[in-house]
């Protein structure tokens, strides 16, 4: 998980949302861990006409300005990883402007 | 009023791979759907933007990417209305 690129942070939780294994920015952070797995829980149970039942989500993506964090369930464990977005490309366009 | 979010909602639909999208206020009141999108998740899209919103409480909202193998569902919320439009991927 280190390895990552751009990797701000990660967590490997249970599916009842303990944490296994942290670092980073997300080091031992329970509070985005119970939001995490409340989200997942969440979405399991969306639009029953645009998804069908056997339907699952494989990722989620959470997008801010400048970093975002992604979340899959491999395994029976959920792995969230915090990801910086480099700003070269919104300089790139700074400059064209 | 209505007919200002109608056309919005047209908007969107009309573009490429769109297959559904919904609009709903923050009490998860449904104030516009088109396509696949239904009325009943509308409380349900809301409850995920604002989970989201629980992660960096001080930052603006983010958009959440709901993906499965073929579709995408983006939710984003702006103030007190959230939107969410259904995507079908691959098709170039």
């Amino acid at each position: 998980m280190e390895k990552i690129p751009d990797q701000l942070g990660y967590l490997i939780l249970t599916e009842d949302g303990a944490v296994l294994e942290s670092g980073g920015d997300l080091e031992n952070d329970e509070r985005v861990a119970t939001i995490i797995t409340d989200l997942i829980s969440l979405s399991n149970s969306i639009d029953p006409v645009a998804y069908d039942p056997d339907e699952k989500f494989k990722k989620i993506t959470i997008t801010y300005d400048d970093h975002w964090f992604i979340i899959c369930i491999s395994n029976k464990k959920i792995y969230v990883v915090k990801r910086n977005i480099p700003t070269s490309s919104i300089d790139n366009v700074a400059v064209n402007v | 009023m209505e007919k200002e979010l109608d056309k919005v909602v047209e908007e969107i639909m009309s573009t490429p791979n769109v297959a559904g999208c919904l609009v709903a206020d923050h009490q998860g009141l449904c104030l516009a759907s088109k396509g696949t999108a239904h009325v009943d998740s509308a409380g349900l899209i809301v409850a995920i933007s604002e989970q989201a919103c629980k992660i960096e409480p001080n930052l603006k909202p983010p958009t959440v990417c709901l993906e499965t193998d073929n579709k995408q569902c983006l939710i984003q919320r702006h103030g007190t209305i959230t939107g969410a439009v259904f995507k079908q991927k691959g098709v170039a």
